[in-house]
Formats: C-alpha cells, sequence, structure tokens
C-alpha cells in the first residue's frame, strides 16, 4: 500500500517529494514508519516569563483567560466567579481572584472570597473568607501592595470601607471605614488611597500592628460637573498616579502619607483642540468606555479610547486611541480604530472597542476589547495591527507588571 | 400648610422605602452610611437637579414614551442593564419569582410627553440568575452618571442591597415624582 501512495505521490508532486521521502526514510533507517508511540494524558502547565501574556474577563464570563499577545494562542484560564477581579502577585508566583458565590447558583448563602491560584499550575492554593466585597465591574475594586504583602478589597455594603488581606499569613488582617470614598490605588505598603465623592482624595495608612489612619486632601475636582474615572493609575512602587476625568483632564498625582496633586492639562489641548467642556450639545473629542485608559508605568505614556461625542457619553467606546506623554503633556499619536464587523444586522451598532491595556514591557503591546469579542492585539509604538483574537466575552483586561 | 415638592418627594420616597424596609439590619446599615457620611449628599435627590434651562442630551432628544421594551423609553435615560419589561415585569415591575431591591439610585428623566423632569428610582430585580433577554433589552444609559464614589448616581454597582440574594436579574425605572 504504502509504495502505491509514494508512486501517485511522485506523480502528483514530483521529485521534490522523493527527494524529502529519502532523507526522512534514511533518517529513521529505512522504509518502514514505526507506529506512534501511545500517548500519556497530562497536565499542561503555565510558561514562565511570558511579557505579553494577558488576562481578560469580567462580567458575563466564567473567569479571566489568558492569553500569550505573541501567539494568539489561549494558556489557560482563572476561573471566577460573580462580579470578579483579578490581580497579579509582583512576582507573578500567584494569581489572586476576589469573586462573590451562593451556595446555589444565584441563591442561598453568600460566599466573598478572594481565591490564590499558583501561576504555574492554576491550582487552587488557598480561599480567604472575606466579610464582603462590592458588587461592581471595576478594576480598581481590588489591588495589591507594591511588594504583594497585602491585598485590598473594595466594599460597598452600601457603607464603603476597604477589607485588607494579610497576603504573607493568608487571612484577613482587618477593615478600614471610607465614609463617602471608594476604590483603592495603593502605593509602597503602608496605605491606598480613594476617591471621594466630595472632590478629595483619601489617604489610609495601615501600620504593621493593624491600626489605621484616614485622611483628606483638599477637594481638586468637581465629582458632580466633572468626575474622575475610577479607572486611573497608580505606579505601586512609586505612587505615581494618573487620574483622568470625564472632559479629558489629567490630574499627576504623588500619593503616599503627603499626598499631592497638581493642576490639571488637558488631552484635547495637547492634541490642539479646545478644552473639551461639559456640555450636554457640545460635541468635542472625549475620553469614553469601560476599561478606557491604559498606563505604561516605565515611559509614563497614556493611552485612552476617544470618540467624539456631547458630554455624559463616557461610556461609549473609541474611535481613536490617543497616546499622550504624562511627563510633557504631549499627544504622541492619534491612532483610528475600525467598529468591529458583526452579523451585519441593519439597525444594529457597530460596536465599539470598549476596553484598553498596555503590557509594561520595553516593547509594549496593545490589547484591545469589545463587548462581542474579535479583540485585538496592536504595537503600541507603531498602532500596527499584528494579530485578531477571538474571545467571547468580558471587558477587563490586565497584564503582568502593573 | 402646603408641601413643597421637595417635601412632596421626601415624603414619596420614605412611603416607598417603608414598603420594603422589612429588613432593619439593612436599614441600619444604610443610616450608618448617611450618618457617617456628611460629604454624601443627605438625600439622593437633593443633588438630582432638574436640567430645566440646560439644552437636552441626545437622550432626551431622541426618547419615545410608547414602546417600554426599548432603551430608548424615556425613563431609562440612565438605565444600565437587562429591562424588566423585557423579561415579564414591566417597567416598574420585577418579572416573576425576582424580588426588588428595597434601595436604588437615582436618575433625572426628560418625560416627551409633557417634557418635564422627572425623579426616576432605578431599583434592579434580584435573586435570579442575570435574565437572558435579547441583545436590545441590553442598555447602558449614561446621562448624569457618576462614579462609584457617587453611589447614589452610579449605574454600574448591582443595586441589589438588603434583598435576600445580590444576584441581579434585571433593571426597572420607577417614576417617584416631579423634579422641579
Amino acid at each position: 500500500m504504502k509504495d502505491v501512495h509514494v508512486t501517485n505521490a511522485i506523480r502528483k508532486y514530483g521529485l521534490g517529494i522523493v527527494v524529502m521521502g529519502l532523507t526522512c526514510g534514511a533518517a529513521l533507517g529505512g522504509p518502514v514508519q514505526a507506529p506512534a508511540e501511545a500517548e500519556v494524558s497530562d497536565v499542561a502547565s503555565l510558561a514562565p516569563d511570558r511579557p505579553h501574556r494577558f488576562f481578560a474577563g469580567g462580567w458575563g464570563s466564567s473567569g479571566f483567560v489568558i492569553f500569550d499577545a505573541d501567539t494568539g494562542r489561549m494558556e489557560g484560564s482563572v476561573p471566577a466567579g460573580y462580579e470578579a477581579n483579578l490581580s497579579i502577585a509582583p512576582d507573578e508566583s500567584r494569581f489572586y481572584v476576589s469573586e462573590t458565590y451562593w451556595t446555589h447558583g444565584s441563591r442561598g448563602k453568600r460566599e466573598d472570597l478572594v481565591s490564590i491560584y499558583d501561576a504555574r499550575t492554576l491550582n487552587l492554593v488557598k480561599e480567604i473568607d472575606l466579610p464582603g466585597r462590592a458588587l461592581v465591574g471595576k478594576v480598581q475594586n481590588f489591588d495589591l501592595s507594591a511588594s504583594g504583602s497585602r491585598g485590598y478589597v473594595y466594599v460597598l455594603h452600601p457603607a464603603s470601607s476597604v477589607v485588607w488581606v494579610d497576603l504573607k499569613k493568608q487571612v484577613v488582617a482587618g477593615t478600614v471605614e471610607i465614609p463617602g470614598c471608594a476604590l483603592v490605588f495603593p502605593w509602597g505598603e503602608e496605605g491606598f488611597s480613594s476617591l471621594c465623592g466630595d472632590g478629595s482624595l483619601a489617604t489610609v495608612s495601615i501600620s504593621d500592628s493593624g491600626s489605621a489612619k484616614v485622611t483628606h486632601t483638599k477637594p481638586f475636582f468637581d465629582a458632580n460637573r466633572d468626575p474622575i474615572f475610577e479607572n486611573s493609575f497608580v505606579d505601586r512602587d512609586t505612587g505615581r498616579a494618573i487620574f483622568l476625568s470625564y472632559s479629558g483632564l489629567v490630574y499627576e498625582a504623588k500619593l503616599g502619607l503627603d499626598t499631592t496633586v497638581q493642576k490639571p492639562w488637558s488631552i484635547e489641548q495637547a492634541a490642539g483642540y479646545a478644552a473639551a467642556g461639559t456640555g450636554v450639545q457640545e460635541l468635542a473629542w472625549r475620553p469614553g468606555g469601560v476599561q478606557l485608559a491604559a498606563y505604561h508605568k516605565a515611559s509614563g505614556r497614556l493611552f485612552v479610547l476617544m470618540h467624539v461625542g456631547n458630554y455624559w457619553t463616557h461610556k461609549q467606546g473609541g474611535t481613536e486611541i490617543w497616546v499622550l506623554d504624562t511627563k510633557t503633556h504631549a499627544l504622541l499619536r492619534r491612532i483610528p480604530l475600525q467598529p468591529v464587523p458583526t452579523s451585519g444586522a441593519a439597525d444594529e451598532k457597530l460596536p465599539l472597542y470598549s476596553s484598553i491595556g498596555v503590557s509594561q514591557d520595553d516593547k509594549p503591546l496593545l490589547y484591545l476589547l469589545n463587548p462581542d469579542g474579535n479583540d485585538v492585539v496592536m504595537d503600541a509604538a507603531t498602532g500596527e495591527i499584528l494579530r485578531k483574537i477571538e474571545f467571547a466575552a468580558g471587558h477587563v483586561v490586565r497584564v503582568p507588571g502593573y | 400648610m402646603s408641601k413643597s415638592p421637595f417635601d412632596k418627594l421626601g415624603e414619596r420616597l420614605t412611603r416607598q422605602l417603608a414598603g420594603y424596609s422589612s429588613r432593619r439590619g439593612f436599614i441600619a446599615r444604610l443610616g450608618m452610611t448617611l450618618a457617617a457620611a456628611p460629604i454624601l449628599p443627605l438625600l439622593p435627590v437633593a443633588r438630582a437637579a432638574p436640567p430645566v434651562k440646560e439644552p437636552k442630551t441626545d437622550f432626551e432628544r431622541y426618547a419615545q414614551a410608547k414602546d417600554d421594551t426599548q432603551c430608548n423609553y424615556w425613563k431609562y435615560c440612565a438605565a444600565d442593564g437587562v429591562l424588566c419589561s423585557c423579561c415579564g415585569g414591566g417597567s416598574h415591575t420585577c418579572p416573576p419569582g425576582a424580588e426588588p431591591s428595597p434601595i436604588s439610585w437615582i436618575g433625572t428623566c426628560v418625560n416627551p410627553q409633557d417634557d418635564r423632569s422627572y425623579i426616576i428610582a432605578y431599583r434592579d430585580c434580584c435573586g435570579k440568575p442575570l435574565c437572558s433577554a435579547g441583545k436590545t433589552c441590553h442598555c447602558d444609559g449614561a446621562d448624569r452618571e457618576l462614579p462609584t464614589y457617587r453611589p447614589q448616581l452610579n449605574n454600574d454597582i448591582i443595586w441589589c442591597f438588603g434583598s435576600a440574594s445580590a444576584s441581579y436579574h434585571c433593571s426597572t425605572a420607577a417614576l417617584v415624582g416631579l423634579a422641579g
């Protein structure tokens, strides 16, 4: 039989295949191929050191899917419960999931957890019971201290507080009330800051013994007229923070025991336009989306999903990415985005990209998510689309090193 | 003595709350929030100023008052989620077996029939899995929607506080009263 196949192949593909066949045959020690070996059923593990790994998940998904953006391949996934969030240990040895379950699906006893996963095997290491957590899909509802020794979980009961978890001992260590404030922006090992409804930042320091102190900065933004997006940024190592407002003002801050906030600058003015106002019939370029901006810590570059719209379009996805240097307040590049093709129903709005992440290495990639999947990997320096990744759900993107 | 509009609104909200307020623990926690937070508005409606003389938002310009299963139905100007109208309920009615949250967040929408601003209580229906209605019933209005640190005006929070289960099923929008 084999000879017949070889003869047919020679007729079809010519001499090249004969040469190849002879070479292979010689290497195997003869024309007869050994039978395939029996396979072992085993379990994969995650490779270390993937600079372009990203995690996508959030509302409506059953976990955080891990992709290698250099290949577009799914590497695995971390299961997650209701309104879950994920933080990555700074040394990338652990993944932490803050999540909520009910014992009978959507009913029964409620359980709020921080679940710890091994970053190589993705095996569950430990579940830490929480006294509660906020059910709101915001990236900054869960984060770690600079070294990863503490986790901070934002709680809304609807009284606002933060539960802090000792991740070395793997226990809940305490709760701090933050009335009128929300979310966590950690700095160093000592504490975190929260955004407040009076336009200030709360500064929360927690000593090793567990005693907490809460102070406030002076109000510096108007939470009613031009609030700061929850999707703002802090470099946990340095405390350098970037806060972005609905109208496109950037407030740079140094978070810590003596938090300082600089005067804001306008990203529209950086692009040569007038600063965007707050008029409901005032068309201007505006930031918008779900996770609408990404920050590259080493370069200080800010990537913002932008669209033309009136005020109160802060949830609309982007038709462009604006790349801004937060050190010089300069616009470096505008990257146009195409809406994602859909099934083609006539009355269906084309989905715009609504979430963006950036890898933290020195050759950064951008990860763009939209509500319908069809995610995109883009070269952050050129705007070139490197590959597309079909992905069913999610609007949260997390990256190692942040 | 005649009551001011805010008195009337306060009375209506209180009566509504009383109708739901069997869970004392929850009300106590809410009370703690309000008492401990002088920087929060005392009542959410205190800050829900009517947009009387401002130009209308695009939502307000194109809103309709006939079909409450569409995202552009006027009361949904800041609704975020799946419409209960598509899930066996109505614009202010939970579907069978779901439980309305005792509290809500507050929006202000313009009724195209009389061009007046009304306070809307956005109340989630809870205790069942997410309603699997079609895509056109998933709305994301954002008029006057503020971040989580202004929770009474935020529509991303699961507003199922105080219900037996905080699992979100769908969203309603109950007219509370005139805003002006």
